[in-house]
This record gives C-alpha cells, structure tokens and sequence, in this order.
C-alpha cells in the first residue's frame, strides 16, 4: 500500500516532460552544377524549385532555399505535494538541425555566387525555479518556426512605426536582400526597428 | 484485490490520457497546378497572363524594369499526444510555391512550381 502510495505520489510530483517537433519544408537537393559553363537561373529553378527565400539586389537576385528540424524538450516538476506548493521547477532543451543554400544572379540571370551550409547544433535551453507558475519559458523556439515573410509583405507599412520607418532595409520586403531564421533583431537590418 | 487496482490504474490512464491535431494553412490558393499552368509559354505569355490565371501574388519583387511574383501557401500540419506525465507534439509545414520572372516588356521570361504532395 505504502509502496503504491508512494509510486503515485511521484507521478504527481514529476508533472510533465514535454517534447516539440517542428520539420519545415522538405530535405534539399544537391544542387549539380556544370563545370566551367555557365548556369542560368531558369536551370537552377528546374533544379531546385522555387526558393523559399527571394529578394532583388543591386546586383540582380538572391534566392534561398530552406530545410529546418528543431527539437524541444521540457521537463517540468511541481512540489505542491512536498508541502512548498508555491515553487516549480522547469528544465528545457533545444537542437536545431537544418540546411540553407543561397544563390545569387546578376541581371542577366546568370549564376554568380553558391553557398551551402548544414548544421546540428543546441540552439538553447535553461532551468529556472519559479513561484506558484512557469512565468518565464526556458526554451524559446518563436523566431526559428515563424512562418515565412511574404505572408506579411503587402502589410510591411502597416506596423508599429521603428519598423514601418525601416521599411527601406526590412529584409523581409523582398527588394533589401533576405536573413535566415533566427537572425538577432538587434543588430544589422533590423537594428532601427528597436526590438 | 490486485486485479482492482490495476483497473483503477488503467481507468486513471485513460481519463488522464488525450490527442491534439492541429492543422493551419496560410497564403494564397494553389491554382498553379500543371494543368493551369501548362499554357504558360517563356517568351510569350504575359504578366497580365500569369495574373489572370492565378490571381494577385502573396509578394512582388521588382529589380529594375524586371519584376517577379510569388505565390506561396503554407500548410502546417501537428498531432499530438497527451499523457500527462509525457506529452508529445508533431508538426510539419511544408511551402507549396511558385515564381514568375518578367522582363521589362512584361513578358514571362522564367518560372517554376511546386506542389508537395499530401499525406
């Protein structure tokens, strides 16, 4: 009786482990490219399918395509039934793994410049004891699985003005160039947007 | 006795146990099936072609004299179980999409499509 007692109280103390899956988009394929010719942007679009990602520059067009896997656990215990029912305690993880290729044209439509990079990192965690409620989020993953800007473009003017007034260097406008995932507001493009 | 407590154990996970599906699309209709856009032809057809075809674009893109429209609709799709002590969620989004490329005559000079397929 003491030893089932005992097993549900455990239960109740060790509240939840919590895991998040997000897969955005499909696995890249390998972009194969002709050696010593010259490769058009029409071939790279038959290769590849439309980018993700686009933006005009002063030298033509960047394109991006994108394959994100992030991974979340959260392991959370409350001590309510140890008497101290106004503490808990939070532990988080965070893994991001994904692909990201740039190419960029020049006015022709001519290929000028490939980039491709893969990663498997830890994006992040924490541990934190709280009181009576989980106020602060150990793990944050908001800005890696937003969606993407073009939902937002036509309403680019309409934000909260230190935005609307960088409208001329938003990257997500689509004529300023283009950031990844998870790029930090706070400096570079978006550093007048006062985030 | 035993037999009891294994039922209460059993009743208790089942009460305690739940699902979660979620489902969330954005953007603009997918009208660029093959059978819509297989009319389109490089060099000739043009903007006002692609526009009447598939609609306004979820962004345009001008380089110039050149411009470029986008369409893109986003499906996300998520399940989840819920067991209380461990719980578990799942999504997948993927980006169905399209580009037009037109010169400064507004003539269609590149474009692609993509349609992933449902699970």
């Amino acid at each position: 009786m003491l030893y089932r007692a005992s097993l549900l109280a455990a239960c109740l103390i060790l509240s939840a482990c919590t895991q998040w899956r997000f897969n955005l988009g499909s696995p890249l394929k390998k972009l194969e490219l002709p050696p010593e010719s010259v490769t058009y942007l029409s071939e790279v679009l038959v290769m590849l399918g439309p980018p993700q990602r686009i933006s005009a520059s002063d030298g033509g067009y960047v394109l991006a395509w994108e394959h994100w896997h992030v991974k979340e656990n959260a392991l959370g215990f409350s001590l309510g039934l140890l008497g101290a029912d106004f503490m808990s305690i939070d532990v988080g993880d965070m893994y991001a793994k994904g692909e990201f290729l740039l190419a960029t044209f020049d006015r022709e439509h001519r290929l000028s410049s490939v980039s491709r990079s893969t990663w498997d990192n830890r994006g992040g965690g924490g541990r934190a004891v709280q009181p009576f409620f989980s106020f602060v989020d150990v793990v944050e993953t908001g800005d890696l699985v937003g969606r993407l800007p073009q939902h937002r473009w036509g309403a680019s003017m309409l934000q909260r003005l230190p935005e609307a007034l960088n409208d001329g260097s938003d990257p997500d406008a689509g004529e300023n160039g283009l950031e990844q995932r998870g790029t930090p507001p706070n400096v570079g493009q978006r550093s007048l947007e006062m985030h | 006795m035993k037999t009891r407590s294994l039922l209460l154990s059993l009743a208790c996970a089942l009460l305690l146990a739940g699902c979660a599906q979620y489902d969330n699309q954005r953007g603009v209709e997918v009208s660029w099936r093959e059978s819509a856009t297989r009319d389109l032809v490089r060099g000739q057809s043009t903007r006002a072609d692609v526009l009447a075809l598939l609609g306004p674009p979820s962004q345009v893109i001008a380089l110039g004299e050149e411009t470029a429209l986008y369409y893109l609709f986003e499906h996300s799709e998520g399940e989840g179980l819920i067991l209380i002590l461990y719980n578990r969620m799942r999504i997948n989004t993927r980006y169905d999409r399209a580009i037009f490329f037109f010169d400064d005559n507004d003539v269609l000079t590149e474009y692609a499509t993509q349609i992933n397929e449902r699970d």
